[in-house]
């Protein structure tokens, strides 16, 4: 069983869902982004952006050992 | 006239005369209100080549049909005059109780012109106007003036102020109400002071006209409580706007340094998250259920009401990360009534300046202190702060070298708080946004980056800017309401336009009042081109510094990568193709005459030519 350490940021009002704002996860290999949502109980039907590294990803792609995963609430501007 | 008081008030400083002006249903229909009348006025009464300084210019207040009802985030106001920063029109909008108390006094707008002789407030209730001494009030700031006027005529007054930066013709300087709001980013204020106009207070008791009163009272009852249930269920208000800051310091968007840099480690420190928890208050605009002004203790213990344009330009961009003392620095602007936005972006250019060894000075980024000191020199325009109230432009026109190629602005006007480096979509939308460089015509950047390669410059970006144009540069500004419950909410565009029949009782579609967006964009552009017949299309280019290879971010998601002239000129063209614009970016005169504007194309051709 692979074992990976991602940092994960929660942006706005996520971060209330999710109980805390920023912090590094140990995760067992394979995850995708949409499955790390669940387990740190952001709703999967809010809509939200999800960036790897700074870019951008769908739920559906894999997580890799050292990402750096924001999730963000989709804000369109004050 | 359902739906406009069908009158405007006209005062005259210099002559102390006061008339009410009634205006057509064909204006009415065909401008709707707010940023329409406003430019339609200034179109029509200003002659170009004025000094926007001078007893020529005119400030209008403007108001639409959805102002002042009770709806969904109605509070807001346009002010507008020819600007003193940009030389093109100029405008903007606040949240106030002048939205409702002017309407209920019976008008759709002011019309303030002339000068007069000494400093003056004007009181309105109704029909009866009192231009009257402002002596006690000139020279304060907006806090302590408001705190006199409310004395004076009671909280529910709604007020519209300038502080010291406009009293002293600070080119970026603001009007303000209520505390925390402000508009009129282009030197309204300024106008205003130039005016010897220190406040304008309004009351008014009659009804809004409305075509059918019980209907949409009902209606916007129900869809009042309905955008607040959202809220709460989003938690969207939780931290407002200022969520923004950590996604763009995450997307490398964020300006930092005189957007040198993209992201900064210590930007967690300013954020919507430490903001939140500092909470001591939350501050809306009137009938508004989506509150985002969150008020914070600033470093000198004063109540500061911050969002992210505030700690994304006066924080990041200064490289200041102590947030009471960004909330100082904004307290300041706000007493002062500067803009923001501008001031961040003067202060950044200016600490730039001076570490690039191009002008002797003394402040560097993240001296909090000294950026104290330098606002309110600003404001009073006493030393190196007289250089600093002329904005980025007028100081790189002085400063001579490369300076203009750093200068975070266009057509003289500071751009907002989005690092563009590498967001072609976003710097089209400054470039483009007919007021000069500000975020609320057009904010494409979540777009182009969650629905878009962020690397193409493709028709569908310069497609999705006049998208966003029409609605929030156009919609929200000539109705007159507040954008949040549609952008952030999710809440149909539709509702807007249901509320915009009941008031009038016309039956208007979406597109209906998209072709008033179109002509309200296209009349603006004329604008500029009579204030500047040697138009070119540069006058639509983003600044330099995104496009120089080094100034590229050295790590993070954007290493090495810029904006390209070749690709940018391309979404440009696009841009002109869709808006039936030529490749100067000026309306051709098939549109104009599609638009309705054949009559302010023959007034524009005696000055330049149109394809």
């Amino acid at each position: 069983m692979e074992v990976m350490k991602i940092k994960i940021k929660i942006i706005g009002p996520f971060i209330y869902e999710a109980g805390f704002s920023e912090k590094e996860l140990e995760l067992e290999k394979p995850i995708t982004a949409g499955q790390l949502l669940s387990l740190v109980n952001i709703q999967e039907q809010r809509p939200k952006i999800v960036t790897r590294n700074g870019k951008a990803i769908s739920p559906k792609e894999e997580l890799e050992d050292g990402d750096r995963i924001a999730i963000c609430p989709i804000y369109s501007g004050g | 006239m359902n739906g406009w008081t069908g009158n405007l008030l006209r005062i005259n400083l210099s002559t102390e005369s006061v008339k009410k002006e009634s205006f057509t249903e064909e204006f009415a229909r065909t401008w709707i209100g707010g940023r329409g009348f406003a430019l339609k006025i200034l179109w029509d009464e200003l002659k170009p080549g004025i000094d926007a300084l001078g007893p020529e210019n005119k400030l209008v207040v403007a108001l639409g049909p959805i102002a002042g009802i009770p709806a969904p985030n109605t509070g807001k106001t346009v002010v507008a005059a020819k600007s003193p920063l940009t030389g093109g029109y100029g405008d903007g909008n606040l949240g106030t109780r002048v939205t409702v108390e002017l309407r209920k006094a019976g008008y759709d707008g002011l019309i303030i012109e002339g000068q007069a002789r000494s400093p003056v407030y004007l009181n309105i209730i109704n029909d009866r106007v009192e231009i009257l001494p402002a002596g006690e009030i000139w020279g304060k700031g907006t806090y302590e003036t408001m705190s006199w006027l409310y004395k004076k005529y009671g909280k529910a007054a709604g007020i519209l102020t300038i502080g010291q930066g406009g009293e002293n013709k600070v080119l970026y300087a603001v009007i303000r109400s209520m505390e925390g709001r402000s508009g009129g980013r282009p030197g309204i204020g300024a106008v205003m002071g130039s005016k010897n106009l220190k406040a304008i207070v309004v009351k008014g008791t009659n009804d809004i006209p409305m075509a059918d009163p019980l209907g949409m009272k009902k209606l916007g009852a129900e869809d009042l409580r309905k955008v607040g249930e959202i809220d709460k269920k989003t938690g969207w208000s939780v931290q407002g706007t200022t969520g923004v800051l950590s996604w763009c310091n995450e997307v490398a968007a964020l300006p930092v340094r005189n957007m040198r840099k993209t992201s900064h480690q210590d930007a967690w420190r300013i954020d919507g998250e430490r903001l939140n928890n500092a909470r001591v208050a939350t501050y809306g605009c009137p009938n508004c259920t989506m509150r985002c002004g969150i008020t914070i203790h600033d470093h000198e213990g004063r109540e500061s009401e911050l969002d992210y344009e505030n700690i994304g330009m006066l924080g990041s961009n200064l490289e200041i990360f102590d947030l009471p003392q960004v909330a100082s620095l904004n307290y300041l602007c706000d007493d002062y009534g500067l803009d923001t936005i501008s001031a961040g972006a003067v202060l950044g250019f200016y600490a730039d300046a001076i570490d690039r060894g191009s002008i002797k000075g003394n402040f560097q980024f993240g001296d909090a202190e000294r950026a104290k000191e330098l606002l309110r020199m600003t404001a009073y325009r006493e030393g190196a702060g007289d250089i600093l109230a002329e904005g980025t432009m007028r100081m790189a026109q002085k400063i001579g070298q490369d300076s203009m190629d750093y200068a975070m602005q266009v057509k003289g006007l500071e751009c907002s708080a989005y690092n563009c480096k590498f967001i072609p979509g976003m710097a089209l939308a400054f470039a483009t946004s007919p007021i000069g460089a500000h975020h609320k015509e057009s904010w494409v950047i979540m777009f182009e980056i969650t629905q878009t390669s962020r690397e193409s410059y493709g028709p569908e970006k310069a497609q999705k800017v006049i998208e966003l144009q029409r609605i929030r540069g156009g919609i929200f500004e000539f109705i007159v309401a507040c954008r949040f419950p549609w952008i952030e909410l999710g809440w149909d565009l539709q509702h807007y336009a249901d509320y915009f029949n009941k008031i009038t009782g016309m039956n208007w579609t979406l597109a209906d009042l998209f072709k008033v967006s179109d002509r309200i964009y296209a009349l603006m552009k004329f604008f500029w081109l009579r204030e500047f017949p040697n138009w070119d299309r540069t006058r639509d280019y983003p600044p330099k510094a995104w496009f120089d290879p080094s100034n590229a971010d050295k790590e993070g998601p954007i290493a090495g990568k810029i904006l390209e002239w070749d690709k940018y000129e391309k979404l440009l063209d696009s841009f002109y193709d869709i808006r039936g614009w030529d490749k100067r970016g000026i309306p051709t005169k098939k549109t104009a005459l599609g638009l309705g504007l054949a009559k302010e194309a023959a007034e524009v051709e005696k000055y330049a030519k149109l394809e």
